[in-house]
Parts: C-alpha cells; structure tokens; sequence
C-alpha cells in the first residue's frame, strides 16, 4: 500500500501514523478471525461412544474370566484380584478380534495374538493395546481408551 | 489525476480496522470463557487437594478442561449436565455445595444409561446454568422442583405401587377414588366431558396444575370441574401423579425395565393376569395346578423365576402356558410369591364376588364418583344444570328407571342436559356414551351395584 | 510501517513475484497494471469516474449488499460444518451450536444478522437506483438482472429461515409457501414442487437446505458478476450529464495522448472514454479500492457489533400441530401476509405479480433520459411520487404486520397489550 497519496502533496505525520495503526490493527483482526475459524472448526464434543467408561463393578467378573464388551469393543481380564483391560480392535485393519485358546485371532485377515496381545503371526504390524483401568470412588472398574498401558500393568484391588 | 482526499480516510481506516479487531477479539472472547470451565477448575483444585500422593496430584491436576456428555441414542438426548456436575458419583462429595454435591442413590439408575434429565428435566444439551435448568423462554421443560421428582418415576414405572415413590402412589390412588376417569381418559378409559390426560405432565407446569386443582374455572374459564377439596399433602401427591403422564414413549430396554420387582407389584400382575384361574391361594382359587400358599418353602427362587420366564424347562410336560413375562416381572411375581405369607394380601378376585360387589368397582374403575359423588350421593354442581344446578345423584335411579333404561342411559349417555335459565350458558358437565368403553359383563353389574344403592328398608319398587 | 516493509520486500523476492506479478504500484502504469492483471481486481475498471466515488450519490449500497454476501458465505460455510438437514437432528444441532461450537452462536448471530441486513441493503439499492433513474437506458438490462438478484436474496433468506426448524421457522414457511400456493393454476403445483410434498416436513427441508446452501448463492454469484460487469459496460456508474467540455469539440487527432496504459482494443459501439477528458477520472487503485476497502470494514465492524449484543432467536422445537398464535411469515413477506388477511386472492397473487411485473416493466416503459445520475430530478417528479408511494405503502404493512397484530391475527397495540400468557405458566 503505497502511503504516498498521488499528485504533489505529501503525507502527512498523522496520516502515516493512521495509515499504520490501521494496518496493524487489520494484521490483528484478520489473525483473530483466522484463529477463531480454527478453533470454531474443532469439535469440542463427539457423538460416539465415550473414550472413558465405567465397566460395572469389580464382583460382576469371576476370577479367571476375559468378558467381551460389545458396545465399547474391550475385553475386561480378572485374575485373582487383578483387573486388565485390552483392546479387541486388531492392529491390521480394525476388525474385531475373536477369542482363541492360547490368546485371540482376527477373522479378517488372520492375524494371531497371543494371551498378552502380542503379535504371533499374521499381518497384523503391532501388538493389542491394553488400557488404563482404575478404580472410581463408587467402587466401579473405568477403562480409559484415551491411555495405553503395558501388557504387565494391572489394577490390583 | 490528483487525489488528496484518500487522506480523509486514513482516520476512517485506522479507527474502523481498530473497531473491527475489538470486536472480533471480544465476540471471540465471550464463547472462550464460559462458566463451566469455572466449576471444572473448582472440581480439578479439590481432587488435586485431595490426592494423596504427589503422583496422583500430579496427574488430577492434568485433567483438561472439556464438555462432558451423556450420549443417549435410545432415548433421543444428549445430556451435558455433568459438566458442571462433576461429582455426581463420588459418594465423598456429599454434602458439597452445588455444582459439586454427590447425588444419592446414583446407582438405582446408572447415569451412562438413564442420564438426567429424564427424571429432572431441564434442557440436557445445554452449558450454561439457567440454559440448562429449563427457566428460559422457549423451553417449555424446566426442571422439576426437587419435591415432584417422583413424578419422573411414574413415567415408566407403575404408579400405584410404587414402594420408592409413596406420593406418587398416592394420587394415583386419588386419582381413582376421586373419579376423575368419570370426565377425564387416562390411558384410553374415561368420559369425554374433559380433556384427556396423557400428556398433561408434559404440557403443564406445577403451578398450573396446582391451581386448577383447586379452582377450575379461574384457570380455564367456562370449565364446568368441580374445585377439589384436597389436603395440601394430597394436592400435592395430585399433582405429582399429573406430572407423571408425559406420554413419553418407552424405548425396548426403558420398557423391559418397567415393572419394579416388588412383591407389590407382584400381586398386581398375579391379579391382572388370573393367575387364580388355576392356582389356589389361602383356599380360593382354581384346583388345575398346585396350591400357592408354601411354594418359598418348596422351590428356590431361582427355580421359580425360571419357571415364570419359560415353565416347561423346569416342569416339562406342565399345562402352564408361557406368558412371555419380562425379566423384572418374573421377579416381581417371584418376589410375590414368596413373601406372600407374611404380607397377608387380600386378594380381591373378582370371580369370587357378587354382582353388587363386581359393580362397586365399576363404579369406581370409569371414574363416576367424579360428577355422581362417593357412592352417588351426588353433591358436584353444575351451574345452571334444570336438575338443582347439581349433577343428579343415584341413590333413588331404582325407582325412577327400570333396569333397560339405566343400561340405555349409561351406553349411550345423555349430552343435552336440560338449562334452568336459557339465557345464561349451558351446564357445562353431561352424561358421556360409556358404550364404546365399558366392557360386556360390566353394564350388568354395574346396574346391579346401582339399583343396591337405595337406602335398606325401603319399598323395592318393582 | 513494518507491513508495508515485509511486503515490499517479499513482493520482490523470486515466491513473491511468481505470485504478485505487478508490485506495489509506483506508477500510473503500475496502478493500472495492478487492477487489470488481478483476477479479482479486474472487475472493476482501472479508471473511474469521480462522481462514482461519491458516497452521497450511491450510498455505496451496492457494494453493502455484495460485502454482506460475502459475510454471509462465509459465515455459513462454517456453519455447514455442524448444521445437519434433519428433522430430528436440526433443532439439536442449533443448540449444539450455541452451547458447544466455540464461537457458534457468535457465527450464528454475524450469518442471520448480515442475512436480515442483506435484504434491507438489496432494497434500498433498489431505492437508489430508482430514484437516480438508473435504470434508464443502456442500463435497463442490469436493471432486471438486479431485479433477478432481489428475488433470489429473498429465496435465499426465506430458504435459509426454515432450517432452524423451530416454531419460528415452521410456521413462518408454512405460512410463506401457502401465500404461495394461491396463485391460480401452478399455486398448488408450485407449492407441491417447493415442499417435495403436500407439507412442511423432511422433503421440504432437505430441498430448502440444497437451495439454500448451492443453487440459490450460485445464482446469485453467477447474477452479481453479470451485475457488476453490466455496470462497466453500461459506462460505469451512473451520473449527471456534464457540460460539454472543450476536448469533445475537438477533432479526434488533437485529443491528448497521455494515455499510457496500452489497454487498446477495438469494440464496436462508443465506450465511455471517447470524448471525455481524463481529469475526469481517477484510478480505481487506490482511490477506489482503500474507500471500498473502509466501507468493508464498515460493514464488518456493524454486523460484529450486532452479533455481539444480539442473539438470532431460536424457540421452541417445531411442533407441526401447535402453531403458535399468531405464526408471521418473516418480515420482508409481513406486508404480503397483511395483505392476504384482506384477500388471498390479492395478498398471495395479484399484488407479487403486479410488483414484479412493475419492476420488470418500468425501465422499458420508461423511454425518457432525462434526471439520470441526480437523486429526486424534477424531471422524474411524477415517478418518483409514484415510486414512494408504492414504498411507504409497502413499510406501512410491513410495520402493520409486525407491531399492529397479535394473536388470531387482531389487532393489537404495541405499547399497551401485555405479552399473552404463554400456556402452562
């Protein structure tokens, strides 16, 4: 923007200093604007099935047992008085995963994990994920699929 | 080709492009800081005070600040309440000031599952307090005051025996005593003479309900109902029961639910569904199966349950036939069954009594004590109405009709009712057609309990 | 002067001049180069006349209308990002937007006010066109475009009214299309094709939101570049005969050749430099692009301000057997709705068609070129009293429409009738 007006005459201080604040200020206004887009265009909430969930009370799972969930697509593990949680989505391409004898496969392409999630064969590239479980004040397992554990992290109570 | 006069805007330029910057920055602003962000750092700095080890401070004081939501596909909502109801089920918090407080009996109704505001109402998908609670314009369901909140428990759960909810089983009792079916359709049964009640709880506030009850004609002019002379508990329990008809629709898992396993409710459904045909219990009843009386001494419960949901896996070869119970009413109807000793029920079973006695309750079912008064003594006016301004009572019907008359009288009703001034309004009660409601055997019965009503020791007429 | 600095250099960097091919301009050349070389830029001319400049004489209301519909495109591409067409989930996707989009409601309240605005503008546009007799020949063509672009505005904002689908919207279009389903013959043909049905309901919505959001803003994209494009063929803006200056009365070899810009080409019929002495005119850049560029911020800073103060309305969930009482179409169609109170036959035909056959019309009716470029001509009296007339008529049922009735469509009077009792409370 070329501040010298055309013709002869001269711009003056005040024009120049307006000339700036202005530009500035548009500078400012078209960053706030720009930001504001952004964040507008980011979903605060997801209408899907909550990351975090309760997974009833520690007594509803016998000692030994590995429980489906389908809504939430988690297998719930006790042993004794600990408590696991892992993913039953196979690492490949996001099938479901079947209980096995020695662990679990996929139906979709064959892979095969073991009782620990880990890779036995197959295309699948990485190992089940585990997820956090801990304890509410109201004495109720909450799995949070927003956090990955190690296969050896348990909840004991 | 001189132009000084672009100069004259610069100040223009500079203020507008100042001006705009504001605005933006302060439109902007606004949605960033909202209220409930407040609440959730109260909450964060609470557990954070509370953790005990630094670690798990550590990691409270991490939690990010975002809505909460309770997805509720089946039931059509969204509820964002436990954005700032950060507590609700941490039964520590009890006792804390609100946003905060803990909410008791959380696990009745698991919140993942029933969210809250099918029994608070108020609008679940909002993030603001007033927003939230209902009492704006445009949101015509605001929270129920806390002392109704049994009217919520009546949107799904039988009213009348309703252990959880006594005032809630109360008007519902009012509600049939009363006679209010007499005028009013609740669940497709009743008169026509005013409108019908299946969603009135969700059209009307509180108050509104509240001040009908006690004088129609103020609320809604030219409205011919009586005015109630209640107590004011029994207004209230009125009121409550009012409230509870929403009309709401239950989905699948809401309505498999419906029927509280009580022994209460077991009795009912024992009695709804004739179990008597067949079974006896202390010496009445049928002789096709075996006696009721000790089956908790004899089976366990999980072997009568069972037995409810499917009896040939338990007693294979069993006339029994499958009813298709829900799960909570084989329980309720187990729970029945083995308490059934020690809370001495009365069962009236209407196979065993007279036609007087049948008539008495379908006196009582279609509501007549509302315009006929209790046993049809009369007394309820009807401003302007040829017959003392009252509606007629019954007592004497014996002598003025004869049976065929009363029948024709009740199945087809009488809507013209004849003005003592015909130059003020019409009365505004009448006789509705009850032929299309009442059932086959009950008409008879029904002129059987009518014609007993004349005073004992008088001329029996024909 | 950072900015201009930081340009200027990355302007002259080898990224910068692959993009910006002319500079900043220095030069006559340059500033003429800048508006002709862009293709934004080169809808306008490279040279304008004075009197174009003048905000008294247009009110810069066209160019209000095309900024706000800028506003409005963009205000509601963003809020595509969240709206669904549903009758189930529209309504919850409103209040998603006020309680949950960061910046939703600011970004509902900027689109629905500038809408409003929209209207208003276009309007008085067509005030001032009217009664600077700008319609006359050779311009009487981009006056029908324009009258095109008014009644595409109007589908724009009545299609966009229903998508809220509250009580407002809901009866507000039932209303609307009923008016238009009295026309005779197509009436009821119309308003079945407009609703993909007999009713206000999924069809109608999903139909509104496609017109809403592609077909109308590609027409009315389409109609403002013909618009604009009309007005430079129609030798810029219009204006008041100037006297004859002494450079038409010279041969066509004595007129002065300073004319360095180079844009030489030949086209049939005269174009509106022949004759006229460049002292006329100005560059469009910067003269009148930095007074557009004010007049922008102008506009933005007053729909911010609106959207800040003022929340759009949104009431209750549309409840297809409770209108409530009374249902008012949106204001632009208020004075349509009063009429038809009177008539259906008139409110809802005669009077729409006779208005627009008028529009059509009135610049081939109207021969004479005498009173352009001047606002209330003498010449033009009769016009222009027939004109307002027609507009006060117009504003006095509109305003009749929105303060004077109330429930059962009856009167009421504004300042004494306490709002009624709404149901249940």
């Amino acid at each position: 923007m070329n501040p010298k007006p055309l013709g002869d005459t001269a711009v003056t201080r005040r024009g120049f200093f307006q000339l700036s604040m202005g530009w500035v200020a548009g500078t400012f206004a078209v960053a706030a604007t720009a930001i504001a887009t952004v964040r507008f265009l980011v979903p605060n909430v997801v209408f899907e099935p909550a990351q975090l969930f309760k997974a009833g009370a520690p007594e509803d799972y016998p000692d030994g047992s590995i429980t489906f969930l389908e809504d939430e697509r988690v297998f719930v593990l006790r042993r004794g008085n600990t408590f696991r949680c892992l993913s039953a989505v196979c690492t490949h391409l996001g099938c479901t995963v079947n209980r096995s004898d020695k662990g679990f496969h996929c139906p979709c392409h064959g892979s095969v994990f073991n009782r620990d999630g880990a890779v036995v064969s197959g295309p699948a590239p990485r190992a089940l994920t585990w997820f956090l479980v801990t304890l509410s004040k109201d004495n109720r397992l909450v799995v949070d699929k927003g956090q990955n554990v190690a296969h050896d992290k348990y909840l004991i109570l | 080709m001189n132009d000084t006069s672009l100069q004259k805007f610069y100040g223009w330029f500079s203020v507008l492009a100042i001006l705009v910057g504001v605005l933006a920055g302060v439109g902007y602003y606004r949605d960033e800081y909202r209220p409930w962000k407040d609440y959730q750092k109260r909450f964060i700095a609470e557990e954070v005070r509370r953790a005990p080890s630094p670690d798990q401070k550590l990691q409270a004081a991490r939690t990010p600040l975002q809505i909460r939501q309770i997805l509720l596909p089946e039931l059509n909502r969204v509820d964002r309440c436990t954005t700032c109801h950060l507590a609700v089920e941490d039964p520590t918090y009890g006792g804390f000031p609100q946003p905060l407080a803990y909410h008791p009996q959380h696990d009745q109704h698991p919140f993942d599952k029933f969210g809250c505001t099918v029994c608070h109402r108020g609008q679940g998908r909002a993030t603001t307090a007033d927003d939230a609670h209902g009492s704006v314009e445009h949101w015509d369901q605001p929270m129920l005051p806390l002392k109704f909140i049994e009217a919520s428990c009546g949107q799904c759960h039988e009213a009348s025996d309703n252990p959880a909810a006594p005032r809630l089983a109360r008007g519902s009792q009012l509600f049939e005593t009363v006679g209010c079916r007499g005028c009013h359709k609740l669940g497709g049964v009743g008169g026509v003479v005013g409108p019908e009640l299946d969603r009135v709880g969700a059209r009307r506030s509180p108050d509104w309900l509240r001040a009908h009850f006690l004088e129609p004609a103020a609320v809604t002019p030219g409205s011919g109902m009586p005015p109630q002379k209640f107590s004011e508990p029994d207004v209230e329990a009125i009121v409550l029961f009012m409230l509870s008809q929403t009309g709401a629709e239950l989905p699948g898992f809401y309505a498999s639910m419906k029927v509280l396993p009580s022994a209460a409710q077991g009795q009912h459904l024992f009695q709804q569904k004739g179990c008597i045909g067949c079974h006896s219990l202390g010496g009445q009843g049928g002789k096709v199966g075996p006696a009721l009386d000790d089956v908790g001494l004899r089976r366990k419960p999980e072997w009568i349950v069972q037995h409810f949901r499917d009896p040939q896996t338990v007693s294979p070869g069993t006339v029994m036939p499958r009813f298709g119970f829900t799960e909570a009413e084989a329980r309720a109807l187990t729970d029945f069954l083995l308490h059934q000793r020690e809370q001495k029920v009365a069962l009236s079973l209407p196979s065993l009594m007279g036609p007087v006695e049948r008539g008495r309750e379908v006196f009582r079912k279609y509501g007549c004590v509302g315009c006929h008064g209790p046993e049809g003594k009369g007394g309820v006016p009807n401003p302007n109405a040829k017959t003392a301004q009252q509606v007629p009572a019954l007592t004497y019907v014996a002598d003025g009709y004869t049976k065929p008359e009363v029948v024709k009288l009740i199945l087809n009703g009488q809507h013209e009712i004849a003005a003592l001034d015909p130059a003020r309004p019409a009365p505004p009660l009448y006789m509705p057609a009850w032929g299309s409601t009442i059932k086959e055997g009950e008409i008879d019965d029904l002129v059987a309990y009518l014609f007993s009503l004349k005073p004992k020791g008088e001329d029996l007429g024909f | 002067m950072v900015p201009h600095h930081l340009w200027t250099w990355f302007a002259s960097t080898r990224v910068g001049r692959s993009i910006f091919r002319v500079g900043p301009p220095h030069s006559n050349l340059e500033r003429s180069q800048a508006m002709v070389s862009s293709l934004l830029l080169h809808v306008q001319p490279a040279k304008v006349n004075r009197h174009a400049l003048k905000a008294s004489y247009s009110l810069g209301l066209g160019l209000i209308s095309l900024y706000l519909f800028f506003i409005l495109i963009g205000t509601g591409t963003l809020l595509m990002f969240y709206y669904v067409p549903s009758t189930t989930q529209a309504y919850d996707r409103m209040k998603d937007l006020q309680f949950v989009v960061s910046a939703g409601l600011f970004v509902r309240n900027m689109h629905r006010w500038a809408a409003h605005l929209m209207v208003a503008a276009v309007m008085l546009h067509m005030c001032r066109v009217f009664y600077t007799g700008a319609y006359k020949a050779p311009r009487e063509f981009n006056w029908l475009v324009g009258v095109g672009l008014f009644l595409t505005t109007l589908g724009l904002s009545f299609t966009g009214y229903l998508l809220p689908w509250d009580q407002l919207a809901f009866w507000a279009i039932t209303v609307g299309t009923n008016i238009a389903g009295y026309a005779p013959i197509v009436g009821p043909k119309l308003k079945y094709l407009m609703l993909g049905g007999n009713t206000v309901g999924q069809e109608a919505l999903t139909r509104f939101y496609a017109l809403h959001v592609i077909v109308l803003p590609a027409i009315g994209g389409l109609g403002v570049a013909i618009h604009m494009w009309r007005v430079r063929k129609d030798g810029g803006l219009s204006r008041p005969d100037e006297p004859v200056s002494v450079a038409e009365s010279l041969p066509l070899a004595q007129l002065p050749t300073n004319k360095s810009y180079g844009l030489m080409e030949l086209a049939r019929g005269t174009t509106p430099q022949v004759g006229r002495d460049p002292d006329d005119e100005v560059f469009s850049w910067p003269s009148l692009i930095f007074r557009e560029l004010v007049l922008f911020l102008v506009v933005v800073a007053f729909v911010l301000f609106l959207a800040i103060f003022w929340n759009a309305p949104l009431e209750e969930l549309a409840n297809t057997i409770h209108p409530p009482n009374p249902a008012k179409a949106p204001w632009y169609f208020l004075g349509l709705q009063e009429l038809v109170s009177y008539s259906a036959f008139w409110g809802g035909v005669a009077v729409p068609a006779l208005i627009v056959t008028a529009l059509v019309v009135l610049p081939y009716l109207d021969r004479g070129r005498e009173g352009v470029g001047v606002w209330f001509a003498r010449e033009r009296r009769v016009a222009t009293t027939v004109f307002s007339v027609c507009v006060a008529v117009a504003i006095a049922l509109t305003v009749v429409g929105t303060m004077f009735r109330g429930p059962n469509w009856g009167w009421v009077v504004p300042w004494r009738t306490p709002p009624p009792a709404m149901e249940g409370h």
